[in-house]
């Protein structure tokens, strides 16, 4: 709770830093005087002390209201959850595509270290992290839908079933799950090397357990238990890291409501995002470090 | 392994196809969407740059193409960016009796509006929502984002439903444009809070040929025909559908795949790429902004000798700027006035371009380059000031550069910032900034007094330049004081002649409006000013190839 309360401060000061405010947008139209902006000023209420916007924002948030947007009027808690769908639609599609792509990935890399399969994989999960997510989306739309014509290049079927949703989705999934699956196979590949080279499995090969499949089921379990703290921790942040991602395919998850709202200095969205996404991360590391004892007992002891 | 082997083809086409320069459009691409021997005539989908706030058009402060379809206004402006009735039977004028000034200073202005207008729901629009909204506007209940012009009417008659007349308080020149934007339904709106009428403020009730069936939030905006629209047949397209698409190159490639119709105001850079979409035209229309350089005599005093800001002017190349970066698209501008525009002085031409003209008036002016190093000093102070301009415009950007380097060839130093729009807004609002290359988009009427008067400095106006010029000053105000057109033309003339005979800024180029519409799309003209192409919607049809 104090966590938070740093962070909601924190969060408060440095939208503050970033030039420009809400009343800033106003200014691309000739009609708008001098005496209309003040009068907005007071309306919004930012022409009172900062920390007194601070303490009523704060009082207010802390009961649960969650308070208006400054661009459009409406609550802020409505313009949140009416992006959450999309955004979970997107997490765990992505999530699903990095974890398939990273786990046969890891295991194949590991076990056959220091061959071609393990160079091929290694540098195109090098490829995959240094990847900007913006230009790997603009290819993509270049091949599949312009090119091939296969894939609708962006946006969200607005209803129907999965045939009709799943086309959408799939490319910025891909784009989002292509950095964490290059990420999280690297660790997994790294974690196997070194359970396979612990001395509990060179038993277990001296007694003849073989190389293959029998010996993975030994060292699999131990070696996931770290990637899988990773991978939470990573989670809490697949949301607001799909910001780039979002508006590349016209996504309209809750990391498109970030860049518009941070694009017109919407400092009551701004906040609720950055505070959903301290409690999100809070949130997930919990998990982990559950989910980490109960893989690992020794953590738990 | 399958999903990595995917993974691994995706990731060689895309490298592969990047290697190549990106493809050419392929038969497959331009077959499945643009072919096809008949493609929908009663829908088009646009691909709009961002979401409105609210579409209530007096809260705005977006481009108004979405609202343009649903609520009209007294008058609109057409793609002469001439005023023309629409609500209103008329234009009030002098001539036609509709304007007379009061032996007080003041002015009446008289509506007579259009007895066949329909709000959507069937009631009839009347002098008494004209009435509403000015009461409205001025009411301290509602924050509307500007009350220029209401805020100096001190009453409204309605001696009848379709006779509104205006009170002024002073003469207003701007006056046939107070209801460009519309009207408030009073039978909707009555007794509400406007700020948080979502019910209105989400989907208007109007009087145009559409109105709102759907907003989803982060993606569309789809607008239905009316089947009893007041001027006669339903719109030929009956619907429209505006997505929202920040991205610039994602709204460029949904074009190329044909999942959107149409972009408007697309950036000049995309001009070849676009022009190169099979079964899509780049209607191209001059609109009435100006690229130029605001020099700020107070933060950079050397700005402030007039032989330096001509000097400035005679040292940049615009005939350079406009054929090389520009391709063509935009026209060399001498000031603030477009020709679009009826008050333009066609008298007034740039600067020309004299490097020799341009380095003695330097000297001139005292500032000589005495220790050889290129760049002229006065009073032991160099000539190096910051060009500030919004970051994300190709085309500015490189046109910063080419200043950059003119500037240079006469000795004087720029160094090029560039700050996201918000951030911009705010530096030049409070006048932080040394000079600034960016444009304004001006209305219709040719309203100077905001940006020259000496008494319109930030935080009063947008005279960023910071000029005090007694002459102009009087001609500005003494222009928005007079009604009679032909006297106000005459008298903003004298204004751009004073302005380009003290430089006060360096006009660059014309604002071109370049629109991406269907090759079948009929009755598209386009619009120089934010009423923005959508204005004459309802006429729009679209042929089957």
């Amino acid at each position: 709770m104090p966590l938070l309360l740093l962070v909601s401060a924190l969060a408060f000061g440095l939208l503050q830093l970033v030039p420009g405010g809400p009343l800033e947008v106003y200014l691309s139209n000739p009609g708008v005087r001098p005496e209309d902006l003040e009068r907005l000023r007071r309306a919004l209420g930012l022409d009172r002390p900062l920390w007194v916007q601070y303490v009523s924002w704060l009082g207010a948030f802390l009961t649960g209201d969650w308070g208006y947007s400054f661009s459009d009027g409406r609550p802020v808690l409505v313009r949140v959850l009416e992006r959450l769908p999309a955004s979970a639609e997107l997490l765990v599609v992505s999530l699903l595509l990095a974890v398939a792509a990273a786990v046969p990935a890891g295991i194949a890399a590991a076990v056959r270290r220091g061959t071609a399969v393990d160079r091929t994989l290694s540098g195109l999960a090098a490829v995959g992290v240094s990847l900007p997510a913006f230009w790997l989306g603009l290819m993509l739309q270049l091949v599949f839908a312009i090119g091939l014509g296969w894939l609708p290049s962006a946006g969200r079927a607005a209803d129907g079933g999965l045939t009709a949703r799943l086309p959408f989705i799939l490319m910025p999934a891909v784009v989002l799950a292509f950095v964490h699956a290059a990420a999280w196979m690297r660790y997994l590949r790294g974690s196997l090397v070194d359970v396979l080279g612990a001395t509990y499995l060179r038993a277990a090969r001296a007694r003849g357990v073989a190389r293959g499949g029998e010996l993975l089921r030994h060292a699999l379990p131990n070696a996931l238990a770290p990637v899988a703290t990773v991978v939470l921790l990573d989670v809490a942040l697949l949301v607001p890291g799909a910001v780039v991602t979002e508006s590349v395919f016209a996504w309209p998850g809750v990391g498109s409501l970030f860049t518009e709202a941070l694009g017109r200095r919407d400092y009551t969205v701004l906040l609720a995002l950055l505070m959903a996404s301290a409690v999100a991360v809070i949130l997930f590391n919990l998990i982990a470090d559950l989910v980490h004892a109960w893989l690992d007992p020794r953590v738990a002891a | 392994m399958r999903r990595v082997a995917a993974v691994v083809a995706v990731v060689a086409v895309a490298i592969l196809t990047a290697a190549c320069g990106g493809p050419s459009p392929s038969p497959a691409a331009t077959g499945t969407p643009a072919s096809g021997a008949s493609r929908p005539t009663d829908r088009l989908i646009v691909g709009y740059d961002r979401e409105p706030d609210t579409l209530n058009r007096f809260s705005t402060h977006i481009l108004e193409d979405i609202e343009t379809c649903v609520v009209e206004g007294l008058v609109t402006t057409n793609e002469k960016m001439e005023v023309v009735p629409l609500l209103a039977a008329a234009v009030p004028t002098l001539a036609n009796g509709g304007v007379v000034l009061r032996q007080d200073g003041g002015m009446d202005v008289t509506w007579r509006l259009r007895p066949e207008a329909r709000w959507h729901d069937g009631t009839p629009h009347t002098s008494a929502d004209v009435k509403f909204t000015v009461e409205a506007i001025n009411s301290p209940a509602y924050n509307p984002e500007s009350t220029d012009g209401f805020d100096r009417i001190t009453g409204v008659d309605t001696p009848d439903p379709l006779t509104a007349v205006l009170h002024y308080k002073e003469v207003y020149a701007p006056y046939q444009l107070q209801f460009v934007r519309g009207t408030l339904p009073k039978h909707v709106l009555q007794g509400r809070d406007i700020d948080t009428a979502n019910d209105y403020n989400r989907a208007p009730l109007g009087t145009g040929p559409y109105k709102v069936a759907e907003w989803k939030s982060g993606e569309y905006i789809r607008l239905e025909a009316v089947s009893t629209y007041w001027r006669g047949a339903p719109a030929a397209i009956s619907t429209l559908l505006f997505r929202f698409i920040p991205n610039t190159n994602t709204r460029i490639n949904q074009l190329k795949s044909g999942e959107v119709d149409m972009v408007v105001m697309f950036p000049w850079d995309k001009h070849r790429e676009v022009s190169a979409i099979p079964g899509v035209s780049v209607h191209r229309i001059d609109g009435n902004g100006y690229e130029h350089v605001t020099l700020n005599q107070r933060a950079f005093t050397a700005f402030a000798d007039v032989r330096v800001r001509q000097a400035l002017n005679h040292a940049v190349d615009r005939e350079l700027i406009a054929t090389s970066i520009l391709e063509g698209l935009a026209p060399v501008t001498a000031g603030p006035v477009q020709p679009v525009s009826w008050a333009h002085n066609a008298a007034v031409r740039p600067y020309a371009f004299d490097v020799a003209r341009a380095k003695a008036l330097l000297d001139d002016a005292g500032w000589t380059d005495a220790n050889g190093d290129g760049v002229r000093e006065k009073d032991g102070q160099r000539f190096s000031f910051t060009l500030i301009t919004q970051a994300g415009f190709a085309v500015r950007e490189n046109v910063a550069q080419v200043l950059q380097r003119q500037f240079r060839d006469v000795g004087v130093e720029a160094a090029v910032q560039l700050h996201d729009g918000t951030s911009i807004s705010k530096l030049w609002f409070e006048g932080k900034f040394h000079a600034m290359l960016h444009w304004w988009q001006l209305p219709a009427d040719p309203e100077l007094t905001l940006f020259f008067a000496k008494d319109r400095m930030p935080p009063a106006g947008r005279n960023i330049n910071y000029v005090a010029d007694d002459a102009l000053t009087a001609l500005v105000y003494a222009a928005d004081r007079t009604v009679d057109q032909a006297e106000r033309t005459r008298i903003l003339g004298q204004a751009q002649a004073r302005i380009a005979e003290l430089a006060i800024e360096i006009p660059l180029y014309g604002v071109t409006k370049l629109d991406a519409v269907p090759a079948r799309l009929k009755g598209f003209t386009g619009n120089p000013t934010n009423t923005g192409p959508f204005w004459n919607v309802q006429a729009w049809t679209l042929d089957r190839q």
